[in-house]
């Protein structure tokens, strides 16, 4: 099988506090190790794309070092602004003509949290897709996806090829051991510089930050069990007046 | 005049309640500007949905009425949405942010040429666009984020806004789509339907969330008790979906569904950031949690530091006076 993943350097969000530690996003991380299972068991390849500036490098080779075969950097300027619409362009780009039988990704970036790319990957390539998987399984001409839906799960067949989005539900990616990071290094990772002006095809902006609605001061209770309970009562019906 | 579409979900036989909050905010806006306001029902019963969505004010109804919506499949919403959307000329098309609509929103974008701004707090129309208040970083910090464009498509939270009757005199237009199954490239193998009619989760004005402290099955039964006697529903951490005990559609965070309830009570949830992330905006927090060091503790309105095997049974013998 011919894996394509796109993967992304995101701030370690688990923190609380930004500490400035940059790690591959979560859901991509979920996605590489699904495609290594897959590929472990019926053979293939997988290649990686990155977008993202020079010190995102460091991620292409956490990624490679848990088994990918060979990386493409879109390598991006400081200056510049992104969105989903301009990633999703300028890996349409990068992709016309290819010949992957699966092309995945997170189902969002740890930082965005958007969850717009994929899917707008597949409309522009005019792939079949499926978005929050949770399992992927491969049988004779297509891609079988248990994906997480409203009511419940939402299992799909789809043919090659076609683009899926990965939750991190589906699995606990592997560490990388020395060998593979050790082999790594030897990886070929190609390496493309991408004009600024590519921000032109972004259709959003983020303006700005703010602080998330901050909640009033809460307050612990005291005493034995029985007495929590009871004063918790009174506090929910004649305080909080939510019962 | 412009138009503001909203986009109505159908889901275990009801109108969800987060597309009625979306469709109020709509009216609000559609009133402010001197829009028109407009709603799209997409499902095979559609017709049988529109008095209540008549009650939130909208100008104009489209309904949708092919077989094919019968499950969710996103190649033919995508279809349908896109061709509502070159009929009407939306500015702005809403939609409350279900697990079905991230699946089309962005391929949907493409397919009309429309900005994207998913999973919002807030939203607004602005001259060019429309501007959005939205949750980043694991919901550390909201980004005002802006979106440039004739027709924007904007998904909200659920419980973002209130859903407010405004009863009008809705015309109502069956909209013509016909989608040929045989050019589906997908196939739905099957929907393992985990929801069953029970309290939908998103929508719940209480909720009782189970977290790693909930290791047991006597400490499940205690809970599911709790939540039985307050008509509550139940969530889980990831860490309880992973074990197993409670299904994938309970789980809340930044990977799960987003619960605003008036009442939230986590059972040995310690509040992680991605399990807060889903939950941040319920008005009243109540954390049990022996550790007191727990993280939700910073964000409980009432904590009890405690076992919540000797804490739970007393409550459910106080609460059973009250309630």
């Amino acid at each position: 099988m011919k894996f394509c993943v796109c993967i992304k350097q995101v701030p370690d969000v688990t923190a609380p506090m930004h500490t400035g530690r940059m790690v591959l996003n979560a859901y991509d991380a979920s996605a590489v190790e699904e495609a290594l299972v897959l590929t472990e068991a019926h053979g293939g390849e997988i290649d990686l794309i990155l977008v993202g500036p020079e010190s995102a490098s460091e991620t292409i080779r956490k990624a490679l070092a848990m088994g990918a075969t060979r990386a493409l950097h879109l390598r991006t300027s400081a200056d510049t602004h992104f969105d989903s619409a301009a990633v999703s362009e300028l890996l349409a780009k990068h992709l016309t003509g290819h010949e992957y039988d699966v092309i995945a990704t997170g189902k969002q970036a740890q930082d965005t949290d958007a969850g717009l790319t994929g899917a707008m990957l597949a409309e522009r390539l005019g792939l079949p897709y499926a978005t929050n998987a949770v399992g992927l399984a491969r049988e004779p001409g297509s891609l079988v996806v248990t994906r997480q839906g409203d009511v419940g799960e939402e299992v799909i067949a789809l043919p090659f090829p076609c683009l899926v989005t990965c939750s991190n539900d589906m699995n606990d990616p592997r560490i990388p051991k020395l060998k593979g990071i050790m082999q790594a290094k030897r990886k070929p990772v190609d390496t493309i510089d991408i004009d600024p002006a590519i921000s032109g095809t972004a259709t959003t902006r983020v303006l700005g930050f703010e602080p998330m609605p901050g909640r009033d001061p809460g307050m612990l209770l005291d005493g034995e069990p029985e007495e929590m309970a009871h004063a918790l009562r009174q506090k929910l019906v004649e305080e909080a007046r939510v019962l | 005049m412009g138009t503001i579409l909203t986009y109505i979900a159908i889901q275990d036989g009801k109108v969800k309640r987060s597309s009625l909050e979306v469709l109020s905010r709509c009216h609000a806006l559609a009133k402010a500007c001197g829009h028109r306001l407009e709603a799209v029902v997409i499902h095979p019963e559609a017709a049988s949905y529109v008095e209540e969505v008549r009650n939130y004010g909208p100008d104009h109804i489209y309904t949708i009425s092919s077989p094919i919506f019968r499950r969710h499949l996103n190649t033919p919403l995508i279809g349908a949405l896109a061709s509502v959307i070159k009929y009407a000329e939306p500015q702005l098309l809403a939609f409350a942010s279900t697990e079905s609509v991230k699946d089309v929103l962005g391929a949907l974008g493409v397919r009309v040429g429309a900005a994207v701004l998913p999973d919002v707090a807030s939203f607004d129309l602005v001259d060019g666009g429309a501007d959005a208040l939205r949750p980043v970083m694991a919901a550390k910090m909201m980004a005002r984020t802006q979106a440039s464009g004739t027709c924007v498509l904007v998904s909200v939270r659920s419980g973002s806004y209130e859903a407010i009757p405004a009863p009008g005199e809705a015309t109502v237009e069956e909209f013509p789509y016909d989608f040929d199954a045989g050019t589906l490239r997908q196939t739905l193998r099957d929907v393992v339907s985990a929801t069953g009619g029970a309290v939908d989760l998103s929508e719940a004005r209480i909720v009782v969330a189970a977290g790693r402290g909930v290791k047991d099955d006597k400490a499940k039964g205690l809970v599911e008790e709790l939540a039985s006697l307050l008509g509550a529903a139940i969530g889980a951490s990831r860490a309880v979906v992973e074990t197993g005990q409670f299904p994938a559609t309970s789980q809340i965070g930044q990977t799960g569904k987003v619960v605003s309830p008036d009442l939230y009570i986590g059972v040995g949830i310690s509040g992680a950031i991605q399990h807060v992330a889903g939950m941040s905006n319920s008005r009243i927090i109540v954390a049990i949690n022996k550790d007191p060091d727990a993280p939700i503790f910073n964000l409980a309105t009432y904590g009890l530091v405690g076992d919540l095997y000797k804490i739970l049974p007393p409550l459910i013998a106080e609460l059973k006076q009250t309630v």
